[in-house]
């Protein structure tokens, strides 16, 4: 052990910090990083810049001592999160009582019903796969389709799907709020209102409209509802920007 | 006074010295018969550690740093909007849970016909005592899990949640989003009446529509080329079995990461 180094300092190794106080046997990650080679003393090395790096964090002055400011779990959170809690339950309670299921007659596969639908939350998918126009027929293959209707229908899912998964990688910086970034937003809107345009596409049948119509609305009012979005939290953001600036550098005052 | 050697590991010695209450005993006794058989202290120790060093110490949040808890209240209620799910996911187990006790997936029979799946959701129905709000309970409980569920998702988009440290529950998410709306799908084939019976049409058709490995995927998932028993065998199997212990699993690495990383405040 390094008793002569400078006490008064935190060590950052694992071996001194911890608030609930190692044994004598524990071994510091220096330690134990004295004892390994190749990969695993990289880990541990690494391990040691880690904890550096957390406890110059922790010295800084924006740290907080959660244990002193903390609310209480029991009674507060505790009794907060009950009532939370069995207000949700008596709702969905209330809902089964007031609106309870049906079913239908029983499974018939030489009667094909008039209309066939999932449960609601699957429309904008059931929609999807009604796309067919928009599948490209190919001159190149003398006018057919590279891949059957159904085919394209099943992967504008996955499109969908995959699209949503690459946002934070696409998407970086601390901006949060709408106002801050309204592409990024108007982008959300876009999609919010596409599934619904969706779901009004996989019951066109049931739906007082122009099927063709249906269809090209389904596409436009997407970017419509985008643009107006987009118009709006640009207009809003400089003055939302200037609150939040002003209430900053009151905080902060420029050196 | 026994003439029996008396160290520091003589806890029955200590207990008494001590003179606990009947309740202190008990829980004592309970607690050194399982620690010396699985020395439990360490892992609790363990836990200890880890509880201090997540709660000690953590940076002030933006909201906490500019003071804009009152500038911004108005989202808070939509943070419930995961805990909500998590409920509505609870309540469809338990309830999902008793209404297995009489429900069984057999659909062999003429067409037109009820199956012995139909009749057993009639049975739930009409003659088990409060099955048919059983039966409501876990489809609204379904039904309010998925809103739930795509609520969240919008919270999480519109307040940039899913920013850089959390890009990787966003994609657990994507995949608890699937899960939960497979879930759904597989939980409407059970009655086994025409609906359940279009609508796994429409998903056989949609499984064969995959290039090259259609039949083979149709196969595995539908066990057939159109529903059949078969088909809601597999559903059953997927509704009661795989999808509970994955979806869970998956829910507790999901809370497991937030619980880690912290809550993305408003700001």
């Amino acid at each position: 052990m390094t008793e002569d180094t400078d006490t008064t300092e935190a060590r950052a190794d694992g071996g001194g910090t911890g608030i609930v106080p190692p044994d004598d046997e524990t071994p510091t990650w220096s330690e134990r990083k004295a004892r390994k080679q190749g990969l695993a003393r990289t880990t541990y090395e690494y391990f040691e810049r880690a904890r550096r790096e957390d406890q110059q964090l922790r010295q800084e002055s924006d740290y907080v001592e959660r244990d002193v400011l903390g609310f209480p779990a029991w009674p507060h959170e505790t009794i907060r999160n009950l009532a939370l809690t069995s207000f949700f339950v008596g709702a969905i309670v209330f809902l089964s009582a007031t609106l309870p299921p049906h079913i239908d007659a029983p499974a018939n596969s030489g009667v094909t019903p008039p209309t066939i639908l999932p449960d609601w939350y699957l429309y904008w998918s059931f929609g999807l796969l009604k796309l067919g126009p928009l599948n490209p027929d190919l001159a190149l293959l003398g006018g057919q389709k590279l891949m059957a209707d159904r085919t394209f229908g099943v992967l504008a899912n996955l499109v969908v799907v995959g699209a949503i998964a690459i946002v934070p990688f696409l998407n970086k910086g601390s901006a949060r709020r709408p106002v801050e970034q309204p592409f990024w937003a108007s982008v959300g809107v876009f999609g919010v209102i596409l599934s619904i345009t969706l779901a009004v596409l996989s019951v066109k049948n049931l739906f007082p409209m122009d099927s063709h119509l249906t269809f090209d609305l389904t596409f436009l009012v997407p970017f419509v509802g985008a643009f107006i979005t987009y118009a709006v939290l640009k207009s809003m953001r400089e003055g939302y920007m200037f609150e939040l600036n002003r209430r900053y550098y009151r905080l902060r005052p420029p050196k | 006074m026994s003439l029996e050697r008396k160290d520091d590991h003589d806890h029955e010695a200590w207990m008494e010295e001590r003179e606990f209450t009947r309740l202190e005993t008990a829980y004592l006794t309970v607690l050194m018969w399982l620690d010396k058989r699985l020395r439990i202290v360490d892992y609790l120790e363990i836990l200890e550690n880890l509880y201090y060093k997540v709660n000690m110490q953590m940076p002030k949040s933006h909201t906490e740093q500019y003071g804009l808890d009152n500038k911004f209240w108005y989202w808070y209620p939509l943070y419930a909007l995961g805990s909500f799910s998590t409920l509505a996911y609870i309540v469809a187990a338990i309830s999902g849970a008793l209404l297995g006790f009489y429900y069984s997936p057999g659909a062999t029979g003429a067409s037109g016909n009820p199956t012995m799946a139909y009749e057993s959701i009639t049975f739930i129905m009409t003659e088990v005592n409060f099955g048919f709000m059983l039966r409501s309970i876990h489809r609204w409980s379904a039904q309010v899990m998925v809103a739930a569920v795509f609520l969240h998702m919008l919270r999480v988009y519109f307040t940039g949640a899913y920013k850089e440290p959390r890009e990787l529950n966003w994609l657990i998410g994507i995949v608890l989003i699937s899960l939960t709306l497979l879930f759904g799908y597989t939980g409407y084939l059970l009655p086994w009446d025409q609906l359940a019976f279009w609508a796994g049409q429409i998903g056989v058709e949609m499984a064969l529509s995959i290039p090259l490995i259609g039949e083979w995927a149709a196969q595995l998932i539908f066990g057939g080329f159109t529903p059949n028993p078969a088909t809601l065998q597999r559903m059953y199997i997927l509704h009661v079995f795989f999808l509970p212990f994955i979806v869970t699993t998956l829910i507790a690495v999901h809370i497991a990461i937030v619980w880690m990383q912290g809550i993305a405040e408003p700001h």
